[in-house]
């Protein structure tokens, strides 16, 4: 089936709703009509039936019909498109008052019949030893019918025709706005996400699409704005290294120096180049997983083994800071042990650098119904629910002043746990309160 | 021990040589696929190190003529494709290890070293040594200078894994992946705190310091002259 325009679709819908919304009409209007008329003729023939009946009241024989006749004829003068034949029992046809009028046989009620070129509406009655039908000319009513007829058809061409030129014209004009959209939308390039659509100028039905577009828009925007953030943060994070790396190397070539101070030159070149290298590394391993391929090599695990583990691993350096570490609960779930383990390696390592001494980072496990539920808390300053979501952005840093140069992670960490845990269906969220910051992953019932 | 490099990036591949000869291993170089195939396929090598993306041949062709040839020899990747259809692919070849660029040379040579033990006889020792330090894996007791040293169970972990591949320069990353099955870059300090807790148990009453920092580079047991 060809494609066809909406307003093409509109229009013709519109042509045959109203050719058949008339096409009835038209039928029902001809249909009274034609009842009308044959109420009328019967109307006419039985008033004229009962003088006529007086007339012809004793008649026998066609010998005791004629000296009647003249009555007869006298009465039928009145009514020049009424007619009358008279006939015997024995069917031979005594009187008629015109030539080819119709056969009726021996019908008695009202009948409609057709003669050569009229056509009649005819009243049969017995007489004592007769058969009285009366005859009327409804030639000039039929032609009427037909003439309507022929109308009701044209009508129904007519208003369907102009029907579907008004319903083109509407659905045009109420297809404006949709059109409105696709140009806007045509407009929509990545130089130019801040383009919304009007909602409020849009007609009720389109006002939702609208809307669902405009946050569409919305997410695009965002998405490239963190992507184009993300690209001038890779070139501002290499920047400082790169510029370290040259002044250093330029500065130590200019003069001849010391076995030491070369020694030491490079020495300060390789923690930046391997500060340089982790960076390149976790930004791969991040693309890998907006790429979809971080799949996780599930297996069976105890998830608070994995925790004792990786909370073994930090003890000796949290003892150093005076930090506690507490685990409570237990899970077991079918995950990626390598990932899980770096997953929750950066949040501790995290939670770690903001304990100040002598706090505490408790990682609960619960296992519920429709998953499990892990919580890293730590106590700590609080972080303004704004900034919240924001920490699992890349390069994202709560203090700005805290740049490239120093050991510190590149800010990848925590944006790596969180596409660890998509990966696994599950989400991880930040909260602060009361002293207290929670990272919290929750992870579906494999 | 004679080593094999096939890498076509000619900076690479040379400081590739420089670095593995000068930690005592007999390495030639060849700087594209042909060469190297020629090469892995005729000289009698105990280790190859390939690069996957070469001129000609790539890696994984050059791995597949020589385990159709039927030498068993260890193969060693270097790619800068983290893909994991490819590290599957180069296993299912019969690749021995995998390291994914940007890599430290210390890493490197901690991987090399491991695959060439991994051809030798595994040793059966049941102590292990250096200067006046002991190890009894069996009865699992440390001794320095005779006397019994206290060590948790990841200090000891650490120790043994210092003293069997004592000499050689041990990676951050490689120790945590060897004691603590911690197999990603973690930057934290914590092997360092893990170190200087072992030092102050072994070295700190001794003179003869046998635990040294390597800076750039990770952590070494040996004995070294005062």
């Amino acid at each position: 089936m060809p494609r066809l325009s909406l307003g093409v679709r509109l229009a013709l819908l519109f042509a045959a709703c109203t050719a058949v919304v008339s096409l009835v009409a038209g039928i029902l209007f001809s249909r009274a009509s034609a009842a009308h008329f044959v109420e009328l003729d019967q109307q006419l023939l039985s008033n004229r039936l009962p003088v006529l009946q007086r007339i012809l009241d004793g008649v026998d024989s066609p010998a005791s019909l004629i000296p009647r006749l003249p009555a007869l004829k006298e009465e039928l003068a009145h009514q020049t498109d009424l007619a009358l034949r008279v006939r015997g029992h024995d069917g031979t046809v005594w009187f008629a008052s015109r030539s080819n009028l119709p056969d009726s046989a021996d019908q008695t009620g009202l009948t409609t019949l057709q003669a050569e070129h009229s056509d009649y509406r005819g009243l049969g009655v017995q007489l004592p030893a007769a058969q009285l039908t009366l005859f009327l000319d409804i030639t000039h009513h039929q032609h009427f019918l037909q003439r309507m007829q022929r109308l009701i058809w044209l009508t129904v061409g007519l208003s369907a025709l102009a029907t579907a030129l008004l319903g083109a014209w509407a659905a045009r004009s109420g297809l404006r706005p949709l059109r409105r959209m696709g140009e806007v939308a045509a407009g929509v390039s990545a130089r130019s996400l801040t383009t919304r659509l009007p909602v409020e100028q849009m007609p009720v039905e389109l006002a939702e699409l609208a809307r669902t577009m405009n946050a569409m828009l919305e997410r695009l925007d965002d998405a490239f704005q963190r992507l184009s953030a993300f690209s001038a943060d890779i070139a501002h994070e290499l920047r400082t290294p790169l510029s370290n790396l040259l002044t250093h190397t330029q500065v130590t070539l200019t003069r001849p120096r010391s076995l030491d101070e070369y020694r030491e030159a490079l020495h300060g070149n390789l923690e930046e180049l391997q500060w340089m290298a982790q960076m390149v590394n976790d930004m791969l391993y991040l693309a890998k997983a907006d790429h979809g391929l971080l799949m996780p090599n599930r297996e069976p695990l105890a998830l608070h083994g994995e925790v004792d583990a990786l909370l073994e691993y930090y003890g000796a350096l949290a003892e150093d800071t005076g930090v506690a570490l507490v685990r409570n609960g237990e899970a077991t779930l079918a995950g990626d042990r390598h990932m899980l383990r770096r997953a929750l390696s950066n949040l501790l390592d995290n939670a770690l650098r903001f304990t100040p001494g002598d706090g505490e980072i408790r990682v609960s496990i619960e296992e519920r119904e429709d998953g499990i539920r892990l919580e890293v808390a730590n106590r700590g300053e609080p972080i303004d629910a704004a900034q919240l979501p924001r920490l699992f952005d890349r390069f994202y840093r709560a203090d700005p002043a805290r740049r490239a140069g120093s050991s510190e992670h590149a800010g990848l960490g925590l944006a790596i746990t969180q596409s660890i845990v998509r990966a696994h269906g599950g989400r991880i969220q930040a909260e602060s309160a009361a002293g207290w910051t929670r990272f919290i992953i929750e992870l579906p019932a494999t | 021990m004679k080593l094999l490099i096939v890498e076509d990036q000619a900076k690479t591949g040379q400081y590739l040589r420089q670095g593995l000869s000068e930690a005592g291993f007999s390495t030639e170089l060849a700087n594209d696929g042909e060469t190297g195939q020629f090469m892995a396929l005729t000289g009698d090598y105990d280790l190859l190190i390939l690069d996957v993306m070469l001129p000609g041949r790539d890696g994984w062709q050059i791995l597949k003529a020589v385990r159709d040839a039927g030498q068993g020899v260890p193969v060693l990747f270097l790619t800068a494709r983290d893909a994991v259809e490819d590290r599957v692919h180069g296993l299912e070849l019969g690749a021995d290890d995998y390291l994914v660029k940007p890599f430290a040379f210390s890493e490197l040579l901690a991987r090399v070293r491991t695959l060439l033990r991994r051809g030798g006889n595994p040793t059966q020792e049941t102590t292990l040594g250096l200067a006046d330090l002991r190890l009894d894996l069996i009865r699992r007791r440390v001794e320095r200078a005779g006397q019994r040293l206290d060590l948790t169970a990841k200090e000891f972990a650490l120790l043994e894994l210092l003293l069997r591949r004592q000499g050689e320069v041990l990676p951050k990353s490689l120790i945590a992946s060897q004691v603590w099955d911690m197999n990603f870059d973690s930057d934290t300090n914590v092997i360092e705190v893990a170190i200087r807790r072992l030092r102050l148990k072994i070295d700190d009453a001794h003179d003869n310091k046998l635990i040294h920092t390597v800076r750039g580079m990770g952590y070494v047991l040996e004995e070294r002259p005062a």
